[in-house]
């Protein structure tokens, strides 16, 4: 290993490990003791870490944020940067983890639903900057013309369903567009409601609401490349002929699409 | 030996005492609704690198409007670990996208190993100043320029800490810098307040006018036909359990000595496209207009 890359790898050591203390004491056999405190140097690129990884997770999770509070949040920003630091230099793709963080983590075991709500935050942050796209009215012809088994519905890119036994729709929405009211969300999780949801995006806008009785299950189904039949087999209790307009009309539907074998999901490109 | 590269797509030359100021969030709308007597906007190329989305169409609406001016903070090119082939692969399809007027980064590393996996710290980490630095950052510049097809500017950084260098491997950063140009084919980004954050942070007990002349002296070691672009921000002062440092968090005005300075390297740099960065409780515009307007005075003062 040549001399220069021993001393980066040591000063992001110094900045990702912790405690942080043995990695910062090898540090400084590498920096010259000459010009200011070496270690307030140290101790302001450190923060400077902390400081970023609390605004780009706040960023993504805004509802994580305000059901911990935020000086849980704070230390849950730094926990997670020392134990998945970014990989890449865009630090908005940082932060994917954290809903398992939070699943895995002994101190918000209290807070079971939080890993759900993590999940459906950073859905909502990826959708935001998922590739742009253009409704084609004109395809729903083809689902005159063409039988279920030929033809499948392409998603807007970034949408997604996600499936939970805790009442998803509403700790969500209550947190960020002001209802239901909090004291009917506590109803909701004493009587073990369960609600799954659908991200996607609405013209810019990240947009979720409560899935309709099966839509999970055909979303997730059409995500994977199934053909209609195959996804409405998937999720056989969702009403079609009720959800299709209303599917299309929020723009989560763009098209109908001859199906082609081993198609996938459009959502390979984010950070997921 | 490395060549300089080719600049088939480069823009026309900007006027020289073009001013411009860093777009951000907060004054995307405004700038858009109302057109400002802004030569260029300076955008983060990091924050546009999505495949969509509404800051991406903002960006597109701007450049109709105004030259833009990418400026990186990401792509580490004093990373011994080499540039990230997904950075480097964002960049230039946005390069394409935006066509801009200047593409630039800093003269910086942040991929390195963590527990035997390559990370990226997200900060603008000094390097050494010496032949071992200058071959990787070099590499890496000529790598970047060779994919984009145009030369890039590398910018001056404000370091906190500094490396332990032997004597007679020391290079002085104006050097090490001018060194760079020369091999590469790049331009450099001066930022005077990172010159004034590293002067002021070597003694804080020496009185400014030490800073200044410090400064001065590292402005007069480059060479302005180097120059593409010049940075002005404001920097705080932090002193709590830790000790004293300045911090060159761009959160205020430009400070009356960034001024003289930026006056004394238009004499010596000649005319050179200027920006105002402010990236920290970023203020109304007419506050970034204000700092703009100077700048310009200045430039013209100087005609």
């Amino acid at each position: 290993m040549n001399h220069l890359q021993t001393q980066q790898d040591a000063l992001l050591n110094a900045l990702f490990a912790w405690p942080a203390e043995h990695a910062t004491h090898q540090l400084m056999a590498h920096l010259s003791p000459g010009a200011g405190p070496v270690l307030r140097g140290i101790q302001a690129y450190q923060s400077n870490g902390h400081a970023l990884a609390q605004r780009a997770l706040a960023a993504a999770y805004p509802v994580v944020q305000q059901l911990v509070g935020a000086p849980s949040f704070a230390d849950l920003a730094r926990a997670l940067w020392h134990a998945h630091p970014p990989v890449r230099g865009d630090v908005a793709l940082w932060g994917a983890t954290l809903p398992d963080f939070v699943r895995h983590s002994a101190q918000l075991q209290d807070v079971p639903y939080l890993a759900d709500v993590a999940q459906a935050e950073w859905r909502l942050h990826a959708c935001a900057t998922a590739a742009d796209a253009t409704p084609e009215p004109a395809s729903l012809q083809l689902l005159t013309t063409h039988a279920p088994d030929t033809v499948t519905l392409a998603l807007v890119p970034g949408s997604c369903a996600i499936c939970s036994q805790w009442p998803l729709a509403s700790l969500l929405l209550a947190h960020r567009a002001g209802g239901p009211s909090l004291a009917t969300v506590g109803a909701a999780l004493r009587d073990g409601v369960a609600e799954d949801v659908v991200v996607w995006r609405q013209g810019w806008q990240p947009t979720l609401r409560q899935a309709l009785v099966g839509e999970a299950a055909v979303l997730q189904a059409l995500l994977s490349g199934a053909t209609l039949a195959q996804a409405l087999d998937a999720g056989p209790t969702l009403d079609f002929a009720h959800w299709l307009p209303l599917a299309v009309q929020s723009g989560l539907i763009l098209a109908v699409r001859p199906a082609t074998p081993g198609t996938s999901s459009t959502n390979d490109n984010l950070p997921l | 030996m490395l060549l300089p590269v080719s600049a088939p797509n480069t823009p026309s030359a900007p006027a020289a005492c073009d001013v411009g100021i860093g777009w951000r969030q907060p004054h995307y709308a405004s700038l858009l609704q109302t057109p400002r007597a802004i030569d260029f906007l300076e955008v983060h190329s990091e924050n546009f690198f999505a495949a969509g989305g509404a800051a991406l169409a903002v960006l597109e609406r701007g450049r109709a409007h105004y030259p833009i001016s990418l400026h990186g903070v990401g792509l580490a090119l004093g990373s011994a670990a080499g540039v990230d082939d997904w950075h480097l692969q964002q960049l230039a399809q946005l390069v394409r996208r935006v066509d801009p007027v200047r593409v630039s980064d800093h003269a910086s590393f942040a991929r390195a190993r963590v527990d035997g996996n390559t990370i990226h710290a997200s900060d603008l980490l000094p390097i050494p100043f010496n032949r071992q630095a200058l071959d990787v950052l070099c590499n890496n510049v000529q790598r970047v320029q060779d994919r984009l097809q145009r030369p890039i500017a590398v910018e001056n950084l404000s370091a906190y800490i500094q490396w332990q260098t032997t004597a007679e491997d020391a290079l002085a950063e104006p050097f090490f810098l001018m060194e760079l140009t020369r091999r590469s084919g790049c331009a450099l980004l001066i930022d005077v307040n990172n010159i004034f954050v590293n002067a002021r942070n070597a003694d804080l007990k020496a009185p400014l006018d030490v800073a200044v002349a410090r400064c001065r002296t590292w402005l007069d070691q480059i060479d302005g036909a180097a120059v593409a672009e010049i940075h002005l921000a404001g920097h705080c002062y932090q002193n709590d359990v830790h000790g004293e440092i300045v911090i060159d968090d761009h959160s205020d005005r430009v400070c009356p000595e960034v001024w003289q300075l930026y006056r004394h390297a238009l004499q010596r740099l000649g005319p050179v496209p200027t920006l105002i960065e402010w990236d920290t409780a970023i203020p109304e515009l007419d506050v970034l207009l204000d700092e703009a307007a100077r700048a310009r005075a200045c430039a013209l003062e100087r005609a």
